[in-house]
């Protein structure tokens, strides 16, 4: 059987700690943007890092990617840096506006 | 169709029967040709909306239509072309009806998928299609939607919008399913460098489908969001930043450029070596360049926005960032035509248009070295110049490349054999019209004939009536095209499985091919995809 045809079982320990990390960067998330806490121009920054982080958490425990094989790693990795240029361009445009 | 039976064998159409057996099928033939079928009735209805647009400008003032008028068909004209004709129209159609036979696989990864991508793309259809009949009537906006106008309208943007997402949707299984695709199905012992460059097109395509149309599909909803909410997201009345919406709606529709041009540049790769006969020059440059072109076409969206108020830096890097596109499709054009030179060529309908391509791909491609270059750019941004320069690439390239697949594949997929003479005659008249319809703007728009606008200074008339009647003879030829097409489907000869002496996989197959593609396993060639014997 192929590396990438093996079922994998994952425990519920897991699972649960991926539910429990997801609700928790939530919850962070949240807080900053709707009671307004203070982290003036970090703000977007802090709500961006946690949004990468729970993709990460997703895409890596949750659908698996921990077993998959280099390919589709690299695959993710150029999706990712795609989105940081996406991001790093537009927010150049407004710097310097 | 009348070949097959005879000698044992029952081709695809004749598998089933029955209009269900063709608009619920799994099979990714027929799903192919659903496609065709609705995508070259919609490029109809574009070319219709063309011919009036050009009707209009056959004179200074009101010609045939109010000012408004004018804008919402140049919208319609726009939307219809770019949403219902041009992403979809090779990758759905011969994507879906060669990808698996190319690869030596009976179908799809996900076939239930790609008919949903059929039936949504026949909703988002119907969607843009209603926008004539309810409420203000279409879309005012271009096709491009840009806020804070598309915001304000009356017209009916809202369901424009909700058509351009739902065909996004669309776009994106195609993708998914190309890339499961060509990913897991490929026949064993068929390695990535052993694929024919038309999978490698779309290959770099789907994975563009992939990634860019989510982010048209969100932008779109805030459109929706901002005028029935009235959140302040693009409009500056309201909070919002209008520059924004352009970033967004480019970030996407730039890389869209590509999913037209790369299953189309796919074609020609195919179509080369079959009449030069001979292996194509440069097969990793060709392939790798489809890729280069999908990876740099996502950091060139700013030049879309060199007049937009976009910050002096950011132009400046964009215009340099345009400009590294350039040496991948070069790539691919030099190697086109070293494979021509002292090739065994035979002028052959399919040929004759993948020149054509060539030409007026490499006409559409210097025109934009001059459209990303900043400086000139400031001068030719809103100007008759970037029409001319985007129906070089679009039509002249893409909409050329389709004619040529027409006629490459036609015999493959009926059975039946066209009228040769008559198709190059064709070829000459749509050649000659497309050449009279679109050179004219190039100069129109270096004069200084600024762009969507329904009226325009008596001194840009001449090269105005030049374009109309060129429009009248692109029509010609495209009737006479379509003609002997459809008179070669009902009394063409019997093509035979391989005509014009192919080597990819899908030669190797009856014409009509079978349900399954293949009766028996077909033979990968020993030394690479292109070898002539």
């Amino acid at each position: 059987m192929k590396a990438e045809e093996i079922q994998h079982i994952t425990s519920f320990r897991e699972h649960f700690g991926t539910w429990l990390a997801l609700i928790i960067l939530t919850v962070m998330t949240v807080t900053i943007s709707v009671f307004g806490a203070d982290l003036l121009s970090l703000t977007v920054v802090t709500a961006l890092a946690i949004a990468t982080t729970k993709a990460i958490v997703v895409g890596y425990y949750f659908m698996h990617l921990k077993y998959e094989s280099r390919i589709y790693l690299l695959m993710v990795g150029v999706v990712m840096l795609l989105f940081i240029v996406f991001l790093v361009l537009t927010i150049f445009d407004y710097v310097f506006r | 169709m009348s070949t097959a039976t005879d000698s044992g064998y029952v081709n695809f159409f004749q598998a089933k029967k029955g209009l269900a057996s063709w608009i619920f099928t799994l099979d990714h033939k027929r799903i192919g040709l659903l496609y065709f079928y609705s995508v070259l009735a919609f490029f109809l209805v574009g070319v219709l909306l063309g011919f009036l647009m050009r009707l209009e400008l056959i004179a200074p003032g009101e010609t045939i239509m109010k000012a408004t008028q004018y804008n919402q068909v140049f919208t319609l004209h726009g939307v219809i072309m770019i949403f219902l004709f041009i992403i979809p129209v090779i990758p759905a159609i011969f994507g879906n009806f060669f990808l698996p036979i190319m690869i030596g696989t009976d179908d799809v990864a996900f076939p239930k998928l790609n008919l949903l991508s059929w039936w949504l793309y026949i909703l988002g259809a119907l969607f843009a299609l209603s926008t004539l009949v309810v409420g203000e009537g279409p879309a005012d906006t271009g096709w491009t939607f840009y806020a804070p106008y598309s915001v304000k309208t009356g017209t009916n943007v809202t369901l424009a919008v909700l058509a351009a997402f739902i065909l996004g949707f669309s776009s994106i299984l195609t993708g998914l399913n190309f890339i499961v695709t060509i990913h897991r199905l490929r026949f064993p012992g068929m390695k990535w460098f052993d694929m024919p460059l038309f999978m490698w097109g779309l290959y770099a395509t789907s994975w563009i489908q992939l990634l860019a149309t989510p982010v048209i599909g969100i932008t779109l909803l805030m459109i929706i969001a901002e005028r029935t909410f009235g959140i302040g997201l693009f409009d500056p009345a309201i909070g919002g930043d209008p520059i924004l919406y352009q970033h967004l709606f480019w970030i996407y529709s730039h890389p869209a450029v590509y999913i037209m041009v790369l299953p189309a540049m796919g074609i020609v790769s195919e179509i080369i070596p079959t009449f030069t006969n001979r292996t194509i020059f440069g097969y990793k440059a060709i392939a790798i360049s489809s890729l280069a072109i999908a990876f740099v076409g996502y950091f060139v969206w700013g030049h879309h926005m060199f007049t937009s108020g976009m910050s002096g830096p950011a132009r400046i890097i964009f215009s340099l960032l345009t400009f590294l596109v350039a040496i991948p499709s070069a790539i691919k054009v030099f190697n086109w035509v070293a494979t021509l030179y002292k090739g065994s060529i035979e002028i052959k309908p399919p040929l004759l248009y993948a020149m054509a391509f060539i030409f007026q791909f490499s006409i559409g491609g210097l025109t934009g070295l001059v459209n990303g270059a900043l400086a000139a750019n400031v001068h030719v941004h809103d100007t008759y110049f970037v029409v001319g320069h985007f129906h070089y690439v679009m039509f002249g390239g893409t909409g050329f490349a389709f004619f040529g697949a027409m006629h490459y594949w036609f015999p493959k997929i009926w059975g039946k054999m066209y009228n040769i003479k008559r198709a190059n005659i064709a070829f000459a008249i749509l050649f000659a019209g497309f050449n009279l319809l679109y050179f004219p703007m190039l100069i129109v728009g270096i004069m200084g004939m600024p762009r969507r606008y329904y009226d325009y200074l008596p001194e840009f008339t001449t090269m105005n009536v030049i374009s109309t009647v060129g429009s009248w003879v692109l029509i010609i030829g495209l009737i006479m095209m379509l003609w002997n097409l459809i008179n070669g489907y009902r009394k063409g000869k019997i093509a035979g499985n391989n005509p014009w002496g192919g080597v990819t996989l899908e030669w190797q197959t009856k014409s009509p091919p079978p349900l399954p593609n293949f009766l028996k396993k077909p033979e990968l060639p020993e030394d690479g995809p292109y070898t002539f014997k």
